[in-house]
């Protein structure tokens, strides 16, 4: 399945990938749009990263995707790839597929066979790996839009700008009463995939955000998480055996820093304590 | 060694007198637009990927996976039958064919070097067979067909390990891993540093590194079976001194050789030979009789390129005073020169032509152990083994004045040596030409706002920003001489020769007065060949550079040329130029006396044409001298030739020949210019990333030819030194394995991670060279990387880290802070 093809070309250049047959989803009709359907944005197969990032819409209904989107390699390749091809890749370095996992994102699945749903949490299975069947495209992914008292914000390190992160953080947290009434952190960089930080999550849930609360908070970000030999996280980017990817240590605490400005930036976008 | 006059007594070259710099310049120092724009900003460049010959076909070769292997057998039989496959041809066919490529190293004969692995791979990515098919498909195709057996045998790695190591050897037949070991020792160094008050170690390692431009190499093979003559369409080698070179690698007459150039998108030394491409292709051309190209993709240039820069362990040591007066300088290194060695130890003859850097250093002691382990082979990358010295001596300088608590601005101005001593002699005996270094230091610190930068950078700590300034100032010797590659070998039987590199080039007037230049070397690898020509001649005939046209010779029938390469280019075109306009004005002048009928002696040359003194209207341009010299004999003093034209071969302007016993090296790279660079970064110590807030690099390379293109060459350069200091390396696995595959791995700087430079200038004539010009190709990758060193130093001193290995990539920086800490 070709969709914006840049993930999938350099993958078919480097001859990682030798498919016999190749679909083209760029002619299908009707599959390119970003629309509100009541409380959910919802981005179609071939709409591309750039028609997210410079949507109006977007950056007020889920500014979380808009922010992370912005931070995907350069404005050439933002034109040609594509939000959902993107997610559907499941680089475990991408932001994407981290944003939609913060935000609790809905895919559609679509094969001859029928329409199923899933939730980003049991998409991702692994590197370069989704419960998507070889038979199915993901015809459109729904983000809930941000409610009221909703900040959201995402942070990364890279090293080089443009490149896919070190580590990222994805946020999104609602702030009542001076209360975090709601968060979800999602973090990309120290797994096969990108997960949930819930332990980071519990530490702000219902809290009052002070620095001290977020530092702990952050703290926690990896506290679940197994340590991981060299080589595990090598294929993060495209699917080849060796690259000198930065340790699992010095990913961990750029992640733990990342959970802690996104948080940060969330907060005050929010209009919370902080 | 006290500073002389500049020697005359045993020049080997036989360069023209020096030239003064002239009075009024037109052209030179005046920043022009590339006479080349016209055709590369709007993509009619033609690069060699863009040639198509008819019934070319195109090949590609088979890379070896493993890091050391036997090769036991190589099946080749189901890729011959693939479709559109014209030949395949296996390493050990083509050791039987063709033979060894040319190889510099000390004992050739014992590290063979052939074009394909013949019985062992010693690196991954090393050549095994070539297939050449009607497309490149189906000869990456057919590639995978092809069956290879091997014996795999232990990968030699660690250099340190390999260097003892008697049992695992790269290459058998030489017993030893350790290539090249030698001490050179340089005036009275155990004395000096027995009479030092303080002596600074330091341990430094300088990682591997590689040029990636834009433009790989390549070839295009055109083989005539008829004549037997072969023509190798080339962006690399195309030099006419050592094509035989490539002759004798394919067993051709060297005069049925043409290497024709093409310009190419880019070289930073990664260009400088490169055997392989041109013998790739014409081989398979002159065993298929038809035309044959061969482009590296990136894959090819990354693993099996000649672009590989130095991979250096240091261990260094600076007697000094207490009152930080530099007396003597221990060095002692340890290269990682992969499995092949071409240059032989080029590179440290490189570092040796500065290796007291600025400073005046009375004594130096330096030993090279060159070693060979299962990687990909070093080549030339601009600076050429001078960028790792360079860091080396600016690390120990700063070292240095940390531990006397001096201002690191103090120790520098303290050691410098002063205008009044060039030209100087360093211990290993190259000779500076010319220098002011203070001049640029105080220019560097104003622009900077040195003083303005240490205030603010206290009101960021305060609020505990970790911002530090890095300042080097450091050389960069040019116009290299090819001792540098052979004062190594010593063996008393062998006669010692050496070589001038020298540079020639014609120079034409035609009927009606205009000017075509020919080079004989390489058109354009991003130095703007063409421009300097053009310039150099609209200079000496008063026409618009724009109007000169330049022209680029095969090796076939040319003139000695070298071509780029040790920043030479610009003062050896400059010889040339100057000397073949010399020859044609001499000829404009004895014809426009007789025409005239005037005394030589009356006439002067003012704007293209020459005039009788006082008398503007008495004149003749050189459209009506051309004109007499071309259609009208009878004009012509007696025995004058027709016809309006000079080659003229410029030699190396200033080569001595080494002591027999090399307790002094001769003067071999004279032309030094000097720089400043400061820098002011902010380090996050969470994430070890480095923000650069500020740069300025201050540069002297003599005489300015076009500032514009000056300037690019400095940027390139600093970018290039970002990229050294703080994010490119080459790195491989226990196995041998390299983890770096494509640019997502290899982080070469982009224009958003490299800072605006501030230029400044200052101009100290070279008195050796045509207008006093001096190179400047490797300006700010000289500098770039000691200067960032010395900031994130600055920036993390509370926490006692110091940069000693680069790259200083944000992992290790958090990784040292770490490490300081507990
Ligand atoms: C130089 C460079 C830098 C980059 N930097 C980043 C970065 O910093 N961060 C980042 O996240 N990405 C980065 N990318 C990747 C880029 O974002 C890709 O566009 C994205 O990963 C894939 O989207 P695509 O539309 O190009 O998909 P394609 O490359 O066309 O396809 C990718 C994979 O997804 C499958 N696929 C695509 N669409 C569907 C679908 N609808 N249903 C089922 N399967 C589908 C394809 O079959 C293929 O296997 C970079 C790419 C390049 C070339």
């Amino acid at each position: 399945m070709l969709a914006g093809g840049q993930s999938l070309l350099p993958m078919l250049n480097l001859r990682l990938a030798e498919p016999a047959h190749l679909v083209d989803l760029g002619p299908i009709p009707d599959l390119g749009f970003v629309r509100r359907e009541r409380d959910r944005l919802v981005v179609g197969a071939t709409a591309r990263q750039s028609a997210v990032e410079h949507s109006a819409d977007v950056r007020a209904l889920v500014p979380l995707l808009a922010e992370a989107v912005e931070h995907v390699a350069h404005p050439p390749i933002r034109h040609r790839g594509t939000v959902v091809g993107s997610i559907a890749h499941a680089s475990a370095v991408a932001e994407l597929p981290c944003a939609a996992l913060a935000l609790d994102a809905r895919l559609t699945l679509l094969s001859a066979d029928g329409v199923r749903t899933v939730d980003a949490e049991e998409f991702f299975t692994g590197p370069f790996s989704t419960v998507a069947r070889s038979d199915e495209i993901v015809a459109q992914v729904e983000f809930p839009v941000a409610g009221p008292g909703t900040g959201q914000a995402w942070s990364e390190f890279s090293l080089r700008r443009g490149n896919f992160p070190v580590a990222g953080a994805a946020v999104s947290l609602t702030v009542a009463d001076g209360r975090i009434v709601d968060v979800s952190i999602a973090v990309c960089g120290v797994a096969d995939r990108p997960v949930r930080a819930r332990a980071a999550e519990q530490v702000l849930r219902g809290a009052v955000a002070d620095e001290e609360t977020v530092e702990r908070a952050a703290a926690a970000t990896t506290s679940g998480l197994a340590p991981r030999a060299h080589g595990d996280l090598a294929a993060h980017i495209l699917p080849v055996s060796a690259a000198p990817v930065p340790g699992w240590a010095y990913r961990a605490s750029v992640a733990r820093a990342q959970v802690r400005r996104a948080v940060t930036t969330a907060l005050t976008r929010a209009g919370g304590t902080r | 060694m006290t500073q002389t006059d500049i020697p005359t007594d045993v020049p080997v070259a036989t360069a023209p007198a020096p030239m003064a710099p002239h009075k009024d310049l037109k052209w030179i120092g005046r920043s022009v637009k590339r006479v080349e724009d016209p055709k590369l900003l709007r993509g009619l460049g033609r690069y060699i990927d863009d040639v198509v010959l008819p019934g070319m076909l195109h090949a590609v070769v088979l890379r070896s996976p493993h890091a050391h292997a036997r090769i036991v057998s190589v099946d080749a039989e189901r890729a011959r039958n693939a479709p559109g496959v014209v030949a395949v041809l296996t390493g050990p066919e083509a050791a039987a064919r063709f033979a060894p490529l040319p190889d510099s190293g000390p004992a050739p004969d014992k590290h063979v070097w052939r074009v394909l692995a013949a019985d062992k791979v010693r690196y991954v990515g090393e050549g095994v067979a070539v297939v050449v098919a009607e497309t490149r498909y189906q000869a990456e195709d057919a590639r995978t067909l092809i069956d290879v057996t091997y014996d795999l045998l232990d990968p030699i790695v660690d250099p340190l390990e390999a260097a003892e190591n008697t049992d695992d050897l790269v290459h058998e037949a030489l017993g030893t891993n350790v290539a090249y070991e030698r001490t050179f020792t340089f005036g009275e160094v155990a004395h000096d540093f027995a009479t030092a008050d303080v002596v600074v170690r330091d341990r430094l390692r300088w990682g591997r590194q590689t040029a990636h431009p834009l433009d790989t190499t390549a070839a295009i093979g055109d083989y005539d079976p008829g004549t037997g003559e072969m023509v190798v369409h080339t962006n690399s080698i195309s030099m006419t001194w050592l094509a035989f070179g490539a002759a004798v690698a394919l067993g051709i007459p060297s005069n049925k050789l043409d290497l024709r150039p093409y310009i190419s998108g880019g070289s930073f030394g990664s260009k400088q030979f490169c055997w392989r491409s041109t013998v790739t292709a014409a081989m398979m051309s002159k065993i298929t009789g038809r035309p044959v190209k061969y482009v590296e993709d990136r894959l090819d240039h990354q693993l099996n390129g000649d672009q590989h820069g130095s991979d250096r362990y240091y261990d260094v040591e600076l007697a000094l005073m207490r009152d930080g007066t530099f007396r003597s300088l221990k060095i002692d290194c340890v290269d990682d020169y992969g499995a092949y060695i071409q240059f032989g130890v080029g590179s440290h003859g490189n570092a040796l032509a500065q290796v007291t850097g600025p400073y005046r250093i009375t004594s130096t002691e330096y030993r090279v152990r060159a070693v060979l382990t299962n990687k990909t082979q070093q080549g030339a990358y601009r600076g050429f083994g001078a960028d790792a010295g360079n860091w080396a001596l600016e690390r120990i300088v700063d070292k240095a004045a940390a531990e006397l608590g001096m201002d690191p601005v103090d120790i520098r101005r303290r050691n410098l040596i002063p205008p009044d001593a060039f030209p100087y002699h360093i211990p290993s005996g190259n000779m500076y030409d010319s220098g002011n270094y203070e001049p640029v230091l105080d220019h560097a610190l104003e622009r900077f706002g040195y003083a303005g930068w240490r205030e603010k950078q206290a009101l960021m700590r305060a609020e505990g920003r970790k911002v530090g300034i890095g300042i080097v100032t450091a050389n960069e010797r040019s116009v290299y001489g090819a001792t540098e590659f052979w004062f190594w070998f010593d063996d008393k039987d062998v006669p010692v020769k050496t070589t001038s590199t020298p540079e020639g080039v014609s120079l034409t007037v035609d009927t009606v007065g205009n000017l075509t230049v020919t080079l004989y070397s390489t058109p354009f690898w991003g130095n703007s060949s063409d421009t300097v020509a053009a310039m150099l001649v609209a200079e000496e005939f008063d026409v618009d550079p724009a109007d000169v046209t330049v022209v680029h010779h095969g090796t076939k029938g040319g003139l000695p040329a070298a071509g780029p390469g040790g920043s030479r280019l610009t003062v050896m075109l400059a010889g040339a130029v100057t000397g073949a306009a010399k020859k044609i004005k001499d000829k404009l002048l004895r014809i426009a006396a007789h025409d005239m009928e005037v005394d030589e002696a009356d006439l002067e040359w003012v704007d293209g044409g020459y005039q009788v003194r006082g008398a503007e209207d008495a004149r003749r341009s050189t459209a009506d001298l051309a004109m007499l010299a071309y259609l009208v004999k009878t004009a012509l003093p007696a025995g004058e030739e027709s016809g309006l034209a000079a080659n003229f071969v410029y030699d190396h302007p200033h080569l001595t020949m080494p002591k027999p016993d090399r307790s002094d090296l001769g003067s071999f790279y004279p032309c030094v210019g000097h720089a400043c660079h400061l820098v002011a970064v902010e380090v996050d110590p969470e994430t070890g990333a480095v923000d650069i807030l500020d740069y300025v690099a201050v540069h002297d390379s003599g005489t300015l030819v076009n500032p514009r293109s000056y300037d690019g060459q400095i940027v390139g350069g600093t970018a290039q030194g970002v990229g050294t200091a703080l994010s490119e390396e080459l790195t491989y696995d226990a196995g041998g394995n390299p983890q770096v595959g494509t640019f997502w791995d290899y982080l070469i700087p982009t224009a958003l991670d490299v800072p605006e430079v501030d230029f400044g200038h200052e101009q100290t004539p070279s008195p050796i060279t045509a207008h006093g010009i001096k190179g400047g190709g490797e300006a700010g990758r000289l500098m770039a990387p000691g200067a960032l060193s010395a900031a994130i130093d600055d920036a993390l001193r509370d926490h006692g880290v110091r940069v000693t290995e680069l790259p200083a990539t944000p992992e290790r920086i958090v990784g040292w802070l770490r490490k300081e800490e507990t």
